[in-house]
């Protein structure tokens, strides 16, 4: 597929453009279709990034960070912000700088640049004492289903019991359990097991959670608790220990090391829920008013600190607030023709309670992540926005004995070269060059409101801001900005003059380690005049980038514009941009050519209104809120793969090749490997499998054949390992049942409808969907049309 | 009228001998006493009887052995009249050469059914009578068939709802509490099916799970109380059996797990609904162990005060009256499952019993004061009282139904209990130690002139599982002779009567109308006798008595002189004064004319005699009036209420003898002292003494206070104030 899978696109910076070069107006920017958008993994791991030990300097007019673009003049000891053009003075401590005694900033192959911060205030407060770098550690807190059958009760409390031992020892651990009701388990009681039970039919808020939990105001961590207002309130004041003032901190989190042992024993005797189901009915599940008590815990406890929620869920929430669905059996969960026809009755107040969820964690900087383990929908969609706003991690399996599941799971707790490298207490700022507005983001973050002169009128995604705040995020976690350009007519004269624009991306958060870094990301590029000529333009144009960002945008839509025909909206933007940037005579559709910066994309637009995030009714809406959940937050080489899988055989002639994803690319003698990001496909052919059923490979004498079955598993493994959420593998023959994962990707280009034209040993596919060929020829023909 | 005038009950309560008078087959005075075993035989003659008509009821009175209440089971069907459904008792007769038999209550001949058949001798009398104990005693116990029950019978249960606010664990309660109910759980009735189940509580509710699985019980704490709920459907409520090491380790743990405890406040309210949800399918006994007036919640109480301005107004009674109607339809809710509460409390402060112990009154439980309990003090009261509460018989989802002859009914209940319909009785549990009263409504005869007899039937669960039907039978003369219904009078009966019905009236009265109305009665009953025999006998103004109430003045003294009636403000506290109220309701006879009239020994004769016979106190020892001039500052004195002893050192009593009783401790402040065991032939016999004197009144433990003569102000509050026959006795002033 792309020629670039290979190498590093995003380089240092993580950054990725639709457009490379900038059109000069707002007028010419709509003339190009695709929005002027950036993708920046903002924290991407490189291992040329420089770690500087200090602050960094910041204009003083507009705020960025001194970089790499600014002119410096060394002998009056002055920077110019390539933002604002203000003078900036360097301070005493850079007196030493000369053109051969540069900080590190202003390398020009410095783009990137990290600096280790002193902790926030708000952290450096809750930490007792030590390192002034380092935050709190951690603090995780696990909210288990209880109703689920025995077997996968015994798996989910295996894998929570594996992840607690993973945990780094200071790192905090609280436990929640729920069914019927809610349970807080007090870790930190010596005596008994012990738990504060909730009502789960009952919305509660968070004060009242607090209330409940002995954490009211007076018992609690911010400023000096008043000695005798706590004990009033009946609750043993014990401050500072583990280093918090909060008493709560002791006794529902404690550290791995010292709670391992007790939550062994907790998991050993905890079981399913103990309520009665009626016949015909769903377990009662709140699995709202669980994560309320988690997060008002949380919130009671450490406010401000790196934390997240795992919430292991089993099944639908039937009880209390977040209800997706009635207890009684005959009501089947909605599906997205429920939801077109408005016939979701629970969906909008669930979505409603979640999204205060979502505000409630946001505001105090935690994350809540999701593993929905479940044959039928647990309610993703309607959790989604509390997932995606925190910067949640999602993984959706069919069982907590899934390696999807597993894998994933235990990917979250690993250290090292595996780990995820999982942060908190995100903040990302964006400063762009004057006449440059921003418009908004979509992915894993939430908009501060913070107001500036370059937020744009039109809201995308998380809009009206500055500054986006991600309370998780990690090394793949990817944004999409948007972008537009200022109406106004342009009378400032450094701005024209200056035919280079910038973008300042920094990006604060709390490492795994609890170390503050501050990254900074500061791009350039040209502005280029388009009114005369597009050909400049058109070498600019990021086609895998642009289709990345279409399907983003269409799922935007879809989700949030009533009646919003994807496909249509899809076809005539592709048809629009063909017209633009095509080479043809006027309605002579076989005099059509495309730039090949461009040629790409039809086959990407083609695949994406196949794809599972246009064509949502053969999913669930829970599947396609987990879709476009990843969509949103993977980089642009992994977000393709959702999009338009990439395809290697495996033959005995030649060596492991791309090939056409297409139903022809079916043989015999080959064996297959797919790659849809949330699947990963060995296919292998008839002929091939026979052999492998008969044992060839286990012959010496077939060495060659044994070697030839083994590669696309070893390729499978290496896709396996890299990736979160482990993608589920599938190993199928040709004809077998499970290779409908495999033809539900490829291109029906040899259907029942033509049969006739097909090569020996091929396949064909059983749609009425239009094939590539027939695509392009309808494209042509619109996109010459006068 | 000088007390010391009158005859003194030194030999305590007399209990009407039934073999004298000829009634063998009726019941034994234990069970049943009637007022006067005379019935009246108009309504005239009923009026000038002044007294109190009605009998004193103790269904489940501990028998001595030998005297058990036989049990019979009648496979095929008991034996009861068709119209009144009387059960058959030794006062039917047959006839027909036994194929018929003739209820005694409402005289309808009933045949005979086959099987219990049998022919009669020559008397009239059916010749198996000697095999038939329905047909010859007062009590029987008949098992119940099916059709009896509404339900199967359920296990016996023992749910415990326990204070642990900051008063509870600095007092040691909930350490003697947890040791005692672990010592005593091999013993709980019932086994293997007892269940048994706890809930503590401060200002938040602790459930406790005892699956017999677990390695140790896991506490659920709910907050939330104004909407209070149930934290898991079962396993709150366990087997014992089952569930033994969880329930050990719970009651190892639950005194450490509470003793830093600084929480001040008491959800009651909200934990005694928990509690009640967790029953209510069951039923059985709930013990509530309070210790901080309940403060937060449904059912929280205010300090009401009890202010001496509101004594002598018509507001006083409220004080001793329940301030929030929670409580008492909580106790109706719990009658209505058939739960029923014992309250144990504990504290130093006011915390509103007359609100409190409605949950007991109307559940016909019991109501245990310890106030200010500090576990040194009070632990082996408590220990003592507890044990015994946990393991007496109990009977379990009982009613009681009082049946009477033509011409008479019952017409009022006194004592703790709910009323389910106009003569049942719901008791949720009942135990021995409980007794109720009951007065008649005379409704006039129709030329019935000859036995009136009045049975009792009580239904009920034993604690084996098996449902039971206890009757006691008895009949008395009917008579047209005032003076017979005098003679035939039982002071104890009447007195029994008298108590409640005082105690009564002080929950819409004053506290004076209350004593009034006793003494008052008493007055007219004896100007009635004596208007009967002033005449022939030329009296003057001399007052006479039938002998049969020749105590009944110094009872009704001592009766107003008793703790819920005694004086006014400054006299009694007033949760002491409810308490002892909610207690004297539900006291049998016995017990209650000791506490009013207690026994006061000299013992440093008996002490000092070389030793003999174990059971020799009881020749040497003598009761003496219970007045001043019975103290000898030489002597050494035991005082003996049933609930409490004092022993009095007099002021000029031989040193040696305090030595050899106290040891060391003699020259202390006794206040601080409390009498154990010394190597002394002395000590010996006194400890002795003590023990065969609690184990001969083992309803109640009676712990031991010292006090020197002189020794101000304890001498007074402890013995002065009872010595009811001086001037000062039972008042301030
Ligand atoms: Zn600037
Ligand atoms: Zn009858």
């Amino acid at each position: 597929m792309s020629e670039m899978a290979n190498t590093d696109p995003e380089g240092l910076d993580g950054v990725r453009m639709t457009w490379n070069l900038w059109p000069r107006t707002k007028v010419e920017a709509s003339k190009c279709v695709i929005p002027l958008a950036v993708s920046i993994s903002p924290i991407r791991h490189h291992p040329d990034i420089p770690v500087l030990p200090y602050p960094p300097l910041r204009c003083k007019t507009c705020t960025i960070c001194l970089n790499c673009y600014a002119r410096v003049d060394f002998t009056a000891k002055i920077w110019i912000c390539p933002f604002c053009y203000q003078r900036n003075h360097f301070p005493p401590h850079y007196s030493m700088i000369s053109e051969t005694n540069l900080p590190a900033e202003l390398y020009p192959q410095y783009t990137t640049v990290e600096h280790a911060l002193p902790a926030t205030p708000s952290a450096a407060s809750a930490a007792a004492g030590g390192d002034p770098h380092v935050s709190p550690p951690p603090v995780f807190v696990f909210v288990l289903d209880t109703c689920m059958i025995e077997e996968e009760f015994a798996l989910v409390k295996s894998a929570v019991k594996r992840a607690i031992g993973m945990l780094p020892e200071k790192a905090l651990v609280g436990f929640v359990s729920f069914g019927t009701q809610a349970q807080v388990h007090e870790l930190g009681f010596s005596d008994m097991s012990k738990v504060y039970v909730f009502r789960g039919s009952k919305e509660v808020s968070k004060d009242q959670i607090m209330e409940q939990l002995g954490l009211g105001r007076t018992a609690m961590g911010r400023g000096h608790p008043h000695p005798a207002a706590a004990a009033a309130a009946g609750y043993p004041q014990q401050q500072m220990q583990n280093g918090f003032k909060s008493s709560g901190v002791t006794r529902f989190l404690l550290p791995a090391s010292q709670c391992e042992f007790t939550l062994d024993l907790i998991l050993d005797e905890l079981q399913t829920d103990q309520w009665p189901v009626p016949p015909g009915s769903r377990a009662s599940r709140c699995t709202g008013v669980a994560l309320s008590v988690a997060a008002g815990l949380l919130g009671g406890c450490l406010p401000g600190t790196g934390a997240r929620i795992i919430a292991l869920v089993g099944g639908p929430c039937t009880e209390g607030p977040g209800t997706i669905v009635s207890k009684d059996l005959s009501d089947p969960v909605r599906s997205h023709k429920d939801l077109d026809k408005d016939a979701a009755p629970y969906f909008k107040k669930a979505v409603k309670f979640y999204d205060n969820l979502a505000k409630q964690l946001v505001s105090q900087g935690h994350v809540l992540d999701l593993f929905a383990s479940a044959l039928d929908q647990v309610g993703v969609a309607e959790m989604k926005v509390a997932v995606e706003r925190t910067g949640g991690l999602v993984v959706l399996s069919e069982s907590f004995g899934h390696s999807v599941f597993k894998d994933s799971f235990k990917r979250v707790f690993e250290k090292g070269e595996q780990a995820l490298g999982l942060c908190f207490n995100g903040t990302l700022e964006i400063n762009c060059s004057k006449d440059i507005k921003i418009q908004g983001i979509i992915g894993p973050c939430t908009s501060m409101e913070k107001k500036g002169p370059n937020v744009a009128d039109t809201v995308v995604g998380e809009g009206n801001t500055m500054a986006w705040k991600m309370c998780g995020l990690d090394r793949s976690t990817c944004l999409t900005v948007f972008f537009d350009l200022s109406s106004s007519e342009r009378s400032n004269a450094p701005a024209t003059v200056n035919p280079q624009l910038y973008l300042q991306f920094m990006t604060s958060y709390q490492n795994p380690e609890g170390q503050t870094l501050l990254r900074v990301t500061t791009v350039t590029r040209r502005w280029v005049d388009s009114s005369v000529s597009s050909e400049e333009l058109v070498q600019g144009f990021d086609q895998e980038t642009a289709a990345v960002v279409m399907a983003r945008l269409t799922s935007l839509k879809m989700e949030a514009e009533e009646g919003f025909d994807a496909t249509r909206w899809l076809d005539r933007n592709l048809i629009r941009l063909c017209s633009k940037f095509g080479d043809y005579r006027k309605d002579d559709p076989s005099s059509f050519t495309l730039n090949p910066q461009f040629s790409l994309f039809p086959q990407f637009m083609f695949n994406l209104r196949r794809s599972q995030f246009v064509q949502v009714f053969n999913n669930s809406p829970d599947e396609t809120a987990y879709f476009r959940m990843l969509l949103n937050r993977e980089n642009i080489t992994n977000a393709a793969v959702m999009i338009q899988p990439s395809l290697i055989s495996y033959s005995f002639n030649s060596l492991p090749q791309p090939a056409l994803l297409d139903v022809a690319s079916i043989a015999a003698d080959r064996i297959l490997l797919l790659d849809s990001y949330f699947s990963v496909v060995v296919f292998h052919g008839m002929t091939i499998a026979q052999w492998r059923n008969m044992g060839y490979q286990n012959q010496p004498e077939h060495q060659a054949f044994a070697q030839l079955l083994q590669a696309p598993q070893d390729d499978a493994q290496a896709i396996i390992r890299d990736r979160f959420p482990v993608p589920r593998l599938v190993v199928c023959d040709q004809h077998g049942s499970q290779a409908r994962f495999l033809l539900a990707k490829l291109n029906p280009s040899a259907t029942y409808n033509n049969t006739s034209e097909l090569a020996a040993g091929s396949d064909v596919i059983f749609t009425d969907d239009v094939s590539l060929q027939v695509f392009f020829d309808h494209l042509q023909k619109l996109a010459v049309q006068s | 009228l000088d007390p010391k005038t009158l005859p003194r009950p030194l030999d305590g309560d007399v209990e009407p001998n039934l073999l004298a008078e000829g009634y063998s087959p009726n019941c034994d005075p234990r069970y049943l006493r009637l007022t006067t075993r005379a019935i009246p035989n108009s309504q005239s003659l009923a009026s000038r009887w002044h007294l109190p008509l009605g009998a004193v009821v103790c269904p489940l009175a501990e028998a001595p052995d030998g005297e058990e209440v036989p049990v019979l089971n009648f496979v095929s069907g008991i034996i009861r009249c068709r119209r009144c459904r009387t059960y058959v008792n030794p006062f039917v007769t047959f006839t027909d050469a036994g194929r018929k038999w003739r209820c005694n209550i409402c005289s309808l001949l009933n045949d005979v059914p086959g099987e219990y058949f049998c022919q009669l001798d020559a008397t009239g009398r059916r010749m198996d009578l000697d095999q038939r104990p329905e047909l010859t005693q007062g009590s029987v116990e008949f098992v119940a068939p099916t059709e009896y029950m509404v339900r199967p019978p359920m296990p016996p249960l023992y749910f415990f709802l326990i204070d642990v606010s900051i008063s509870a664990a600095r007092s040691g309660m909930l350490e003697v509490v947890a040791q005692t109910i672990k010592s005593c759980l091999d013993d709980l009735p019932g086994f293997p099916r007892t269940q048994i189940g706890f809930i503590t509580f401060d200002s938040t509710i602790h459930f406790y799970n005892m699956k017999s699985s677990l390695t140790q019980p896991q506490m659920m704490v709910v907050s939330d109380l104004d909407d209070v709920f149930v934290p898991l459907p079962d396993d709150l409520l366990v087997n014992l059996a089952d569930s033994r090491s969880v329930v050990d380790v719970f009651l190892d743990t639950l005194p450490s797990m509470f003793q830093d405890n600084v929480n001040v406040e008491s959800a009651f309210g909200p934990a005694l609904k928990a509690a009640f949800s967790v029953m209510n399918q069951l039923g059985g006994k709930m013990l509530i162990f309070q210790n901080t007036m309940p403060s937060l919640g449904v059912g929280r109480l205010k300090l009401r005060g009890d202010d001496v301005r509101v004594y002598g107004t018509d507001k006083e009674h409220a004080l001793r009256l329940p301030e929030d109607p929670f409580y008492k339809q909580m106790a109706a809710d719990l009658t209505k499952y058939q739960i029923g509460v014992n309250l144990y409390a504990f504290s130093d402060k006011y915390t509103d019993i007359a609100s409190l112990g409605a949950l007991a009154k109307y559940t016909g439980g019991q109501v245990y004061q310890y106030p200010g309990f500090q576990s040194v003090n009070h632990g082996e009261k408590l220990r003592h009282e507890l044990a015994r509460d946990l393991t007496r018989e109990t009977a379990w989802e009982a009613v009681m139904r009082i049946r009477c002859g033509k011409g008479i009914r019952f017409s009022s209940y006194h004592g703790n209990f709910m009323l389910r319909s106009t003569d049942l009785l719901a008791l949720p549990a009942v135990d021995c130690d409980k007794a109720y009263a009951m007065q008649t409504l005379f409704l006039g005869y129709k030329g019935i002139y000859y036995l009136k007899i009045s049975s009792t039937v009580k239904r009920y669960t034993a604690s084996c599982g098996e449902r039971r039907i206890r009757v006691h039978t008895a009949a008395a003369p009917v008579v047209s002779d005032l003076g017979e219904m005098y003679r035939q009078a039982d002071t104890g009966a009447i007195v029994s009567l008298f108590s409640r019905l005082a105690i009564e009236k002080t929950l819409s009265h004053k506290l004076e109308d209350g004593r009034n109305s006793v003494q008052l009665r008493i007055v007219k009953a004896f100007r009635e006798y004596r208007n009967l025999y002033s005449v022939q006998h030329r009296l003057g103004n001399r007052m006479i008595y039938p002998e049969s109430l020749k105590f009944l003045p110094l009872y009704g003294l001592a009766l107003c002189k008793s703790t819920p009636l005694r004086g006014g403000f400054a006299d009694v506290q007033l949760d002491e004064r409810c308490a002892a109220g909610f207690t004297i309701m539900a006291l049998p006879v016995k017990k209650l004319l000791k506490l009013l009239y207690p026994s006061l020994m000299r013992v440093d004769d008996y002490l000092l005699k070389p030793s003999a016979q174990a059971d020799e106190f009881s020749s040497t020892l003598r009761r003496l009036p219970l007045t001043m001039d019975s103290l000898d500052s030489r002597g050494l004195y035991l005082y003996d209420d049933g609930f409490r002893f004092i022993l009095w050192f007099g002021g000029m009593l031989s040193p040696d003898i305090a030595m050899n009783l106290l040891g060391p401790d003699a020259a202390a402040e006794l206040s601080k002292v409390t009498l154990g065991k010394h190597d002394t032939e002395m000590s010996r016999k006194l400890m002795g003494l003590i023990k065969k004197l609690r184990a001969s009144d083992p309803s109640y433990y009676q712990p031991c206070n010292l006090v020197r003569q002189g020794e101000q102000p304890r001498e007074g509050y402890l013995l002065l104030t009872n010595l009811v026959e001086d001037q000062t006795g039972g008042t301030n002033g």
